[in-house]
């Protein structure tokens, strides 16, 4: 079975894949307000993300979710460095999990607020 | 045939209201308390394993006392607790889905010295709060205990899937439980007062029933909550809401679940206040729209606790109930639409060879099962999944997309999520330097609580 890693993208984001090839595989959802690029993996990887992050589980659309804000932006990062939406990406974050993890525990106390007007 | 539902009364008969308002009488019970020696002060249940709070009593004592659990009177006798784990029964014949007990260590046991017949006074912080009449003492096995209130795949194959496990938080609540448990009814004697945002939306149910009188709402669908809503649960609402009897629903209840929840939940002051910008900023109006709580630290048992939302609601004055998939549910534990096999057909290993509107001593309120809705680009709208059939085509929403997206500090488009919830979660997140659910926010809600408890003075 194939599982999702969804990567969202904005305005910054989208720049940096602007011209590479992985520009063709961005789908635009939710009547075309948001953009994501989608990499997908097998079992193995899959189970390998579960077991690094506590708080990662697959949702109903065979979507892996709530995996560390620091995961996700590396994710991204390694995205545009290969250029690839391959399993690889993946595989190539995972050899740094250590450093994810330190930055994921600090994550768990403190992620900052969007600064947008609340009142 | 009757055109018109009619509200129905409360689960039992009659309404459990066990609240002193006259603070002479209040003194004199403290004071006797003193004398004798029987204070308890109200202590946090902490994880068996890692000292976390999962729950605080204190919560159970005011949702019985202020007739959300009715007929439910205080903490139940080793009776009543049997009837309930092999039945999903009162002694009364009631349906009722969990044990509500309140329950100390040895040690603070040994230190009261209290038995059947007395009079214990319990303390929220340090004040005097509420009376425990022990009509019993006994002892548990909290393991037991919580493996029984679930059920397992070998007992209940009907629905569940897994073993529980210490990664349910509701089982860990059972399993967390001290071993003595002092049975008898609850009287609150000092009510504690509110802090915002609960304030605004505590709506206790005899309340509530007055506010659809006001209102002249003859017909209410409730809805559940642990979570800010999204559009889709908005869309859910709507829909919903079209059921009714001759017309749709004249009102909606939205009824959150406060109290100690998992990581990565909201937190309950950003659910509340999300919850009413729904109708604030107009997606549903003001008079049609009404937000409320109920304390519970949430045992995440999907049919079992749809069972407890049924008789609370009901309570409270609802016609209906709205159901969807994976309803208060956690993990793998149960099927999917366990919640909705109850209140379509039953489920034989609890107790239910029929719906629990159709049992003896059963419920009132009536289910409504909701699917799910989608965004379809194709229809170009939010659509009901029992209706769009552009399956290829569909884009589900999910309470961790959303999540994923907040994390990051991207809004989520109109689409899926009113500005306007976003804001109040983003509100909130500055409060707490944290969007969600965190150890610091669990440590932060069981020092502050949701009330403070005035002096008897």
């Amino acid at each position: 079975m194939e599982y999702i890693l969804e990567v969202f993208l904005d305005d910054y984001r989208l720049a940096k894949l602007k011209g590479t090839p992985v520009e063709a595989n961005i789908e635009a959802v939710f009547g075309g307000e948001l953009k994501v690029v989608r990499v997908k993996v097998g079992e193995e990887v899959k189970n390998d993300i579960l077991k690094a992050f506590e708080t990662a589980r697959i949702d109903s659309r065979a979507c892996i979710t709530d995996t560390p804000v620091a995961f996700k932006r590396a994710l991204f990062e390694e995205i545009a460095n290969q250029k690839s939406l391959g399993e690889e990406v993946v595989k190539a974050v995972l050899a740094n999990i250590d450093k994810i993890k330190e930055l994921a525990v600090k994550e768990a106390e403190y992620l900052p607020a969007p600064e947008i007007e609340t009142e | 045939m009757e055109l018109y539902f009619n509200r129905p009364m409360p689960h039992g008969g009659r309404l459990v209201e066990r609240v002193l308002k006259d603070k002479k009488a209040a003194k004199k019970i403290v004071q006797a308390c003193e004398k004798a020696g029987a204070v308890y002060d109200i202590k946090p249940t902490l994880h068996y394993k890692r000292g976390t709070p999962v729950r605080n009593v204190y919560r159970e004592i005011m949702s019985v006392c202020y007739g959300f659990f009715s007929p439910v009177e205080g903490s139940m006798t080793s009776a009543e607790l049997e009837s309930v784990l092999s039945k999903r029964r009162l002694l009364s014949g009631w349906i009722f889905p969990y044990p509500i007990l309140f329950d100390i260590s040895k040690e603070d046991y040994q230190k009261l010295g209290v038995d059947a017949g007395d009079r214990l006074l319990l303390r929220l912080k340090g004040k005097p709060f509420a009376i425990l009449d022990i009509e019993e003492v006994y002892e548990i096995d909290p393991a037991e205990l919580a493996d029984r209130t679930f059920g397992t795949p070998e007992t209940n194959p009907e629905v569940v899937k897994e073993k529980f496990d210490d990664k349910h938080p509701g089982w860990v609540i059972y399993r967390s439980h001290q071993p003595i448990i002092l049975a008898g009814k609850f009287t609150i004697i000092n009510e504690p007062i509110f802090k915002p945002p609960f304030d605004r939306f505590w709506i206790p149910p005899r309340k509530c029933r007055e506010i659809f009188d006001e209102r002249g709402w003859r017909t209410v669908i409730a809805h559940q909550t642990r979570n800010v809503p999204h559009v889709g649960h908005e869309m859910l609402m709507k829909a919903a809401a079209f059921t009714g009897d001759v017309e749709p629903c004249h009102g909606i209840l939205v009824n959150a679940i406060i109290g100690v929840k998992r990581r990565g939940d909201y937190p309950d002051e950003a659910i509340l206040e999300a919850h009413d910008m729904v109708n604030k900023a107009g997606y549903i109006k003001p008079n049609r729209h009404l937000v409320s709580f109920t304390l519970w630290d949430m045992r995440y048992g999907n049919p079992l606790e749809s069972l407890l939302h049924g008789i609370i609601r009901q309570n409270m004055g609802c016609t209906h109930h709205m159901f969807g998939r994976d309803h208060a549910a956690v993990g793998e534990y149960y099927d999917t639409f366990a919640t909705q096999i109850l209140w379509l057909k039953g489920i034989p290993s609890y107790g239910f060879d029929k719906p629990p509107t159709e049992v003896e001593g059963g419920l009132q309120i009536r289910p409504q099962n909701m699917r799910e809705f989608w965004y379809c680009p194709k229809c170009k709208e939010m659509a009901y999944s029992e209706n769009c059939g552009h399956d290829k085509e569909k884009q589900k929403l999910s309470g961790s997309l959303i999540r994923g997206l907040v994390a990051e500090g991207v809004q989520p488009p109109a689409i899926i999520m009113r500005p306007e919830v976003f804001k109040t979660i983003v509100k909130w997140w500055k409060k707490f330097d944290y969007p969600f659910v965190n150890e610091k926010y669990v440590q932060y809600k069981e020092e502050t609580l949701e009330v403070d408890v005035p002096d008897l003075d």
